[in-house]
């Protein structure tokens, strides 16, 4: 049974947790369930929404009229955001690629876990490790195999980003028929 | 001609980001590889364009899973050759390595009043399996948690290792070699790629499920290519047609002034 003290204790306590309390550590914290922002439309962003315009007024080229810009308007909307999904994609590989250690198959790992275990022991401590073990423990997984660990790792994001890309694919596909099709009439 | 590409892909750069390469793949046959399908598609307008960077960077990702797979396949096999070798191979062929290897751990904990070319010594005593040697380094070996055995070991993965890679590179004594040992063993190296193959079977199906997307896609805009060049055909024959019928109203309507005026 809890106590009264401990109940008033734990409820002073949970006053006090209110969460950040400065400016930096809220705009910080309102960051915390962002992962890659793909969910949020491309007028969120102005960098983006000039890209846009850019895009948009090269596809209308010499079609003029508020029909031609808008359906150009959406295929460049579109567009961007491919463009922006597989930024996104290639990023998360890239910097898979560049890491040294995170990704490494489960066996490797457990395995240096085994030989670091053994070598902890107080009777080998003043022990110099042998040359051969200190490179199997130093020496990270490269190649093919560590691109093949990194997929197998990341294929949650990855698959969430292909969803991402199908629909902007999907998008991108019927502006360009809309459009194509008011061009030729 | 190679200017207009060259324009052709600044302008692509600028519009549809940097190509997308990864580390350890060149940007130079990335290029290449834009160049010969721009020259193939000659884009005719910014969608088309949009289009074919499409096909490139997809077709780019459709080659590096391929490579992938195959890289993978071939590793996995290479090292399931060299856990053959390792097994199979005769004690006078790796002899040389566990003296390297025995001489550097016995180098690394020797006692400061112990000469430098103790550790050399007792090794190459110890692989002449003299008993005096052989139980010095085994003694020696317990108090720094090793055995015998983990210095074999490594010798030996040391020198397969080795031969698998000199075999990769179809080197004429490794490859002779190891033919020998797969001959007198049964076995052949199709045997390896297969049993990497079995062992590799997720990543090659997760390679396999990412090459069908992109190989997907990339058809996908080269169909889209493919009906706007008829769209196009089809508003060119239009606008021709209107053209014509235009030109014959006015060819139709001169003489019939002439005919009033005769």
């Amino acid at each position: 049974m809890t106590s009264d003290r401990k109940i008033k204790a734990n409820r002073t306590n949970a006053r006090a947790s209110i969460g950040p309390q400065t400016r930096g550590g809220r705009a910080r914290s309102a960051k915390n369930a962002f992962r890659h922002g793909l969910s949020l439309p491309v007028q969120s962003n102005q960098a983006h929404c000039k890209e846009v315009q850019t895009l948009a007024r090269q596809i209308a080229g010499r079609h003029a009229g508020a029909h031609f810009e808008i359906l150009a308007r959406q295929i460049a909307e579109a567009q961007v955001d491919l463009r922006r999904i597989r930024y996104v994609r290639h990023q998360l590989l890239s910097e898979a690629l560049a890491e040294r250690y995170r990704y490494e198959s489960r066996a490797v790992t457990r395995m240096k876990f085994k030989v670091i275990k053994q070598f902890l022991t107080p009777k080998l401590a003043d022990v110099s490790l042998p040359a051969f073990i200190e490179k199997f423990l130093t020496t990270a997984q490269e190649g093919p195999a560590k691109f093949a660990t990194i997929l197998s790792i990341e294929t949650k994001r990855l698959l969430s980003m292909d969803r991402y890309e199908r629909r902007a694919l999907s998008r991108r596909k019927f502006a360009i028929r809309a459009f194509d099709e008011v061009r030729r009439n | 001609m190679s200017k207009k590409l060259t324009s052709t892909a600044i302008s692509q750069r600028s519009l549809f980001g940097p190509p997308p390469i990864l580390e350890g793949e060149d940007a130079a046959t990335y290029d290449e590889l834009f160049g010969r399908v721009c020259a193939a598609v000659k884009p005719v307008d910014v969608i088309d364009e949009m289009l074919m960077a499409d096909v490139v960077a997809l077709e780019w990702e459709v080659l590096r899973w391929r490579r992938l797979k195959l890289s993978l396949i071939g590793e996995h096999a290479l090292m399931a050759l060299e856990g053959f070798v390792r097994e199979n191979l005769d004690y006078d062929l790796y002899r040389k390595h566990f003296v390297d290897e025995l001489t550097t751990v016995l180098q690394d904990n020797r006692a400061e009043d112990q000469m430098e070319d103790f550790a050399q010594t007792l090794a190459r005593e110890c692989a002449r399996n003299e008993p005096d040697a052989v139980g010095k380094v085994n003694e020696f070996l317990a108090g720094i948690g090793l055995e015998m055995d983990d210095i074999l070991h490594h010798g030996q993965a040391r020198k397969a290792k080795e031969l698998a890679q000199k075999y990769r590179r179809r080197q004429p004594g490794a490859v002779k070699l190891i033919d020998r040992l797969l001959a007198r063993a049964g076995e052949s190296i199709e045997a390896f790629v297969a049993e990497a193959l079995t062992e590799e079977l997720e990543n090659v199906e997760r390679i396999d499920r990412l090459t069908t997307i992109a190989e997907s896609r990339r058809n996908a805009s080269l169909r889209e290519i493919d009906r706007r060049r008829g769209v196009l055909g089809e508003t060119l024959r239009r606008r021709v047609q209107e053209i014509e019928a235009r030109e014959i109203d006015v060819i139709e309507a001169t003489p019939a002034k002439g005919k009033n005026a005769a």
